[in-house]
This record gives C-alpha cells, sequence and structure tokens, in this order.
C-alpha cells in the first residue's frame, strides 16, 4: 500500500476525533474499510471482499442509527476538537516513540496502524456520544486490518473473516443499546449514564 | 478426526444446539428444553474432562482444537456453572418480570443467548491457536453484554455498556499483540498462530506482542487497573449471569492468557513472562482488598473477590512452579463453586431484602436462616477460611512463591490475602450476624438454591482434600508443561 493511501487512512481516522456530527464519522471509518477493501484486492481477493462486505454492512446499519436516534442538537465532547486532535496526535506519537519495529512491510504502515489505534482509543475516551465510542472500536478495528494487510507473509482469511464477523456483532449489540440508551434518557449521551453512579 | 476431537465437537455443539433448541421451542416448553439442554451439554463438558484429566500426559494438540489437562479442568468447571446457572435461571426470571426484551420473548432470549454464551465460552479452552482463541473471546463480549444489560434497567444498561466498549477496546490492543506476533513468525498464514508455533516469533517481536497480549487480556479477565467494567457488570447483571461472567469467564479468558505465556516463554524467557502475571496478580490483590472492607451490596463484594482471586490465579501462574500450579487448578474449582453459589443466592436475597440490591445487608441469619447459610458457605469459601478449598490453594500458590525463588512477592501476596479476608470474614458475621430490622419477605428460589449448597458443600470439601494429593500428581505436572 502506497504511503499516500496510509496517511489518507490516517487523516479520516483524525476527522472521527474532530467532526461533531455523527453521520460524517460514520462515513470516515466507512470510506476507511472501502479503500483497505480496494487496496487488498491485488493481494488477497478474500480478504478484500471480506472488508468490502464489512465496510458496506457496518456503514448502513451505523447511518440507519443515526437516522432513527436524531438528536435535537449534537452531543457535547466535554473536551474542544482541537484539543481532542492534539491528545490524539499526542498519542500516536507516544505509541510511535515506545513501541519498537513490528514487523509489517513498512515503517509507514506501522505508524499508520498505531496511528489509527491511537485515535480510536482517543475517539472512545474523550467523546460522550455512544455512537462515537462505538466508532472509536471500529476505527481501531479498521487500524487492525490495516496491520494484517501489511504482514509480510500475509494474514489467514480465516482469521480476517472472524474479526469482522465479531466486529459486526459488536457493532450490532452497541446499536441495541445506544438504541436503548436514546430511549431511556433522550440522548446517546454517556455522561447521562454516569451520572447513576454518581 | 480423532476420538477427542470428535468429543470436543461435542461439547460446543451442544450448548450450541441447546440454544437453538430453546429459541423453536414451544413458550411453555422452554424451561424443560433449557434444563435438558443444560444436562446433556454438563454430561458432555464431564465426559470430555474426565478424558483429558485422565490422561493428563499426552494432550491432544492439533491446528484447531487442543484437548490437555487446563481444558479438561476449565470445560469442567464451565459445565458445572452452566448447568447450574440454567437450573436456577426460572426463579430469577420469575423474580424479575421486565427487561430489554418485551416478557413473552423474555425466557427464550435470556436461555437462547445463556446457551449460545456457554458454547463460545466452552470452546475457549479448546482452541487450538491464538488467533482462534482472540475471536472467542471476543465474541463472548457480544453474547454476554446482552446478557448484562438484560435487566434493562439504567444501570443495567450503563454497566453493559461500559463492559462492551472497554473490553473491545482492550481486545483490539490484544489483537496487535496477534498481529505483532504473526508479523515475527516464520510460518504464514493461520499456522503462524498455533500455540507450538508461537515459540518460533523471532524474540524482537516476542516481547512487545506478549506484553499488549497480556495488557489487552487483562482488560477482559478483570486485572487491576483495567478492571473498571468488573463490579458494574457483576452486580448489574442477572444473578445466573454473574455467576457464569466471574466463575467461568474470567478464568477461561486466563487460561489464553497462560497459554500464550507459556508458548511465549522459551523466546521471551520464563522470567519475563512469569514476571508480567505475577505483576498483573499483586495489584490486582492489592486493589482489591480495600474494596473488600468496605460495607457494600452483595454482589458488588462478590464482584471484588472475583478481582482478588484472578490475582491469585495471576500469581499462581506466575510463579509457576508445580506447587503453585496445583494451587491455581484448586483455586479455579474452588472459586467457582463458591461464587456462583454466592450469586445465585443473590436473587433469594434480594426478594427477602431488596435493600440488597444497594446496600450491605445485614442479620440474615436473624431472619432467614437457610438463607444465611448459603451466604455463609459462599463467603466463607471465598474468604479462604478453612477447611475451604481456597484456603488450601492460596497456601500452595504461597508456598509455590517460595519455591519459585520470589519470597518478596510471595511474603506481600501472604499480607494482602490476609488482610482480604480479614475484610472479608468481618462482612461475613455482618451478613450472617449484625444487627438486623424485621423482615418478613419471601425468598424466591431459596430452596433450589439451598440444595445446590448441600451438593457444593462435600464438593468443596472433597476439593480440600485433592489440594493435598495435587502436587505431585500427573496432572500438575502437566500443568506445568502445558502444551509444548
Amino acid at each position: 500500500m502506497s504511503g499516500a493511501l496510509i496517511w489518507l487512512l490516517v487523516a479520516l481516522g483524525l476527522g472521527v476525533v474532530i467532526v461533531r456530527r455523527r453521520s460524517l464519522a460514520v462515513g470516515f471509518v466507512t470510506v476507511q474499510a472501502l479503500v483497505l477493501a480496494v487496496s487488498a484486492a491485488d493481494d488477497t481477493a478474500a480478504a478484500a471482499a471480506v472488508l468490502a462486505v464489512r465496510a458496506v454492512a457496518l456503514g448502513t446499519l451505523l447511518l440507519l442509527v443515526v437516522s432513527r436516534t436524531r438528536e435535537p442538537r449534537p452531543v457535547r465532547a466535554g473536551i474542544a476538537p482541537i484539543a481532542r486532535a492534539g491528545l490524539a496526535v499526542g498519542f500516536a506519537l507516544a505509541l510511535t516513540w515506545l513501541i519498537p519495529a513490528i514487523g509489517l512491510e513498512s515503517r509507514n504502515a506501522e505508524r499508520g496502524v498505531l496511528a489509527l489505534i491511537a485515535f480510536g482509543v482517543t475517539a472512545a475516551a474523550t467523546r460522550r456520544a455512544t455512537l462515537f465510542q462505538v466508532l472509536g472500536i471500529v476505527l481501531c478495528e479498521n487500524g487492525l486490518a490495516l496491520a494484517a494487510l501489511q504482514l509480510p507473509g500475509g494474514s489467514s482469511t480465516v482469521i480476517e473473516l472472524g474479526v469482522a464477523f465479531d466486529l459486526t456483532l459488536v457493532a450490532l449489540v452497541a446499536v441495541v443499546f445506544h438504541e436503548r440508551i436514546f430511549a431511556e434518557f433522550g440522548a446517546g449521551d454517556t455522561a447521562a449514564l454516569r451520572s447513576l453512579r454518581e | 478426526m480423532s476420538s477427542r476431537e470428535l468429543l470436543a465437537l461435542l461439547v460446543v455443539a451442544a450448548p450450541a444446539l441447546a440454544a437453538a433448541a430453546t429459541v423453536v421451542a414451544p413458550r411453555r416448553a422452554v424451561h424443560l428444553v433449557a434444563t435438558v439442554g443444560a444436562i446433556a451439554s454438563a454430561v458432555a463438558a464431564a465426559v470430555l474432562s474426565a478424558v483429558a484429566l485422565s490422561s493428563p500426559g499426552s494432550p491432544l494438540v492439533g491446528r484447531w482444537v487442543v484437548v490437555d489437562a487446563a481444558a479438561g479442568l476449565l470445560v469442567a468447571v464451565i459445565g458445572v456453572v452452566g448447568l447450574t446457572a440454567v437450573l436456577v435461571s426460572p426463579a430469577y426470571l420469575a423474580a424479575s418480570p421486565h427487561g430489554l426484551v418485551r416478557a413473552e420473548r423474555r425466557p427464550r432470549t435470556f436461555y437462547g443467548l445463556v446457551f449460545g454464551f456457554w458454547a463460545i465460552l466452552t470452546a475457549i479452552p479448546l482452541a487450538g491457536n491464538l488467533g482462534g482463541a482472540w475471536l472467542l473471546v471476543e465474541a463472548t463480549t457480544a453474547a454476554s453484554a446482552l446478557l448484562v444489560g438484560f435487566g434493562g434497567k439504567p444501570r443495567a444498561l450503563e454497566a453493559a455498556w461500559k463492559y462492551l466498549i472497554l473490553t473491545s477496546l482492550g481486545l483490539g490492543v490484544a489483537l496487535l499483540g496477534i498481529v505483532v506476533l504473526a508479523a515475527g513468525s516464520s510460518h504464514g498464514g493461520l499456522d503462524a498462530l498455533s500455540w507450538r508455533a508461537l515459540e518460533h516469533v523471532r524474540a524482537g517481536h516476542a516481547l512487545v506482542a506478549y506484553l499488549l497480549l497480556l495488557a489487552g487480556l487483562a482488560s477482559k479477565v478483570g486485572w487491576a487497573p483495567v478492571h473498571n467494567w468488573l463490579p458494574d457488570a457483576h452486580s448489574e447483571a442477572p444473578a445466573p449471569v454473574s455467576a457464569l461472567l466471574s466463575a467461568a469467564l474470567l478464568p477461561a479468558v486466563l487460561l489464553v492468557a497462560w497459554r500464550s505465556s507459556q508458548a511465549l516463554t522459551p523466546v521471551i524467557g520464563a522470567s519475563a513472562a512469569q514476571s508480567v502475571l505475577v505483576g498483573f496478580g499483586l495489584l490486582s490483590l492489592a486493589v482489591a482488598v480495600p474494596f473488600l472492607w468496605q460495607a457494600m451490596p452483595w454482589k458488588r463484594l462478590l464482584a471484588y473477590s472475583s478481582l482478588e482471586h484472578m490475582g491469585v490465579i495471576a500469581l499462581g501462574i506466575g510463579f509457576g512452579t508445580p506447587l503453585a500450579l496445583a494451587g491455581v487448578a484448586v483455586h479455579i474449582v474452588g472459586h467457582a463453586l463458591a461464587k456462583a453459589l454466592g450469586f445465585y443466592a443473590a436473587t433469594p436475597l434480594l426478594g427477602h431484602e431488596p435493600r440488597a440490591a444497594g446496600h450491605a445487608v445485614r442479620g440474615i441469619g436473624r431472619t432467614q436462616g437457610p438463607l444465611a447459610s448459603v451466604l455463609g458457605v459462599s463467603l466463607g469459601a471465598l474468604a479462604g477460611l478453612p477447611p475451604s478449598p481456597l484456603f488450601a490453594s492460596e497456601v500452595l500458590i504461597v508456598a509455590g512463591g517460595f519455591a519459585a525463588g520470589r519470597p518478596w512477592t510471595a511474603a506481600t501476596a501472604a499480607a494482602l490475602l490476609a488482610l482480604g479476608f480479614l475484610g472479608l470474614a468481618h462482612a461475613l458475621l455482618e451478613t450472617i450476624a449484625g444487627k438486623a430490622h424485621a423482615r418478613d419477605r419471601a425468598a424466591p428460589g431459596l430452596r433450589g438454591v439451598v440444595l445446590l449448597t448441600g451438593v457444593a458443600v462435600p464438593c468443596l470439601l472433597g476439593l480440600t482434600v485433592a489440594a493435598l494429593w495435587l502436587p505431585g500428581s500427573a496432572i500438575a505436572r502437566a500443568l506445568v508443561q502445558g502444551i509444548r
């Protein structure tokens, strides 16, 4: 995979950390997965197909949820977008510094993987909206899919299929809870959940 | 396919088929179908366990399936907890008529999810490679999160959400570790992740991968400092599900960490592999003990006790001597029996004293003697009150620490265990004989739980006796050897 494509994936990931609109963020992770699928098509058609199906299925599911649970106004993140971006980039740099070479085909790919995981964790940790926390997990999984595609010996299609299936299952369950939380509190806001313990 | 592989397939298929049967069964027959399915699944598990533990020196280690002593032990534990969880479920379903799904679909959905969870859980110890094991651990998250939130109350939703997000992120980190292992392997594809292939991973990759893997798995085992979901999920889940989570899920995931440690030891060295586990163990104990001294609701107390016990097991695996690993085997089984009993008692307890959902419970012995005896057996065993098997296992693990040449760690662990014992012993006295106000509510499902206690007590005592014999046995040698 070319360096430009890897940095496109990273930019889309950073977008998920920054943007306010849920539908836009869903679009970002879907495009990411489709870019991964297209780039995998040269090497393994099976992996590309799995990624493409997962991207379309998850994208459709999440957009459907966004339309079913319209928020009167976007849930505030608690941390300003620029601060979130700073945290995400700082975390990504720290990971790149802490974790030595992991043996992928290029150092750029390794940096891209670590950045996407850092962005995913940051999105899940700093966004209050339930759907953004799910997108944080999807972002991490996209990073791991990039890593699997960049393995020197190639990865196992069975494992890739399993990971895609598990992720879809987790997203489905998250959607069930998101809708229930929305029905209960009138917003998909984890701050309302946390207040139950205070 | 060999007979043991077929048996392993049957053990996983039985609860999976039971899940399908409960979903399609007529409404009136759901409980009966679930009971029959649970008995069949437990019998299959018992047969596999007997086969695995009767010939511990010759494990089956295939590309997809492992049947060894550790798998036999875990499959037996999961079978017993699964069976008893299903047996006490009618009382829970009758006592809590509202929830995440509509009333008419509740039992069917509940049993379907429980059996699905059971099937995946059983497959974890039998997984023949790390990739497969990770997929199964991740798959438990979906089924068990739905079960944690099954009560449908806001707090249950919060606990389920926290569990889903934190464990999924943690498992993402573990998957990064697996990718690093695959990158450093001389094999390609699925073979790179078979347990025996892991010792051929390049040393530079192995340590980073091991740290990422264990840090990720720790979030699912509930080791400190990534245990935040555990107290909430265990206390908000339906009682039979709490038992499955604490007594079956946590040790099953812990086995994946154990196998990874054994598989990577030739590359990263025994000291590094074991020190990480010892670190998680000591930290979990240290974090759990102050909570065990606090007055808190019954299920939450049991949840913090899970944190303590997973720490003890991590220590035992980290010490890695025959003494310590014999202690680990006894601890896993004893903890499962005592903890499951404690969670099952929560249904009659909450019926008898609804305030127990949010407050420490006191003086149950003054108002409901049989219930107090169940709580006493559970908490006494978990505290490590002699002749509890957990007392014997903790002695074995600490002695194993000294034998492993880690006297300071073993001494610290002994001190923390003593403090934990005092905290739980105080809770035991307060729960049974503390001051109580008048209570006249019934305790739903109590008869079944008392019956289970009648069966569990001789099993616990038998386990204490077994602890004396186990360290020199072929099973302990097989646990030390692992699947190498």
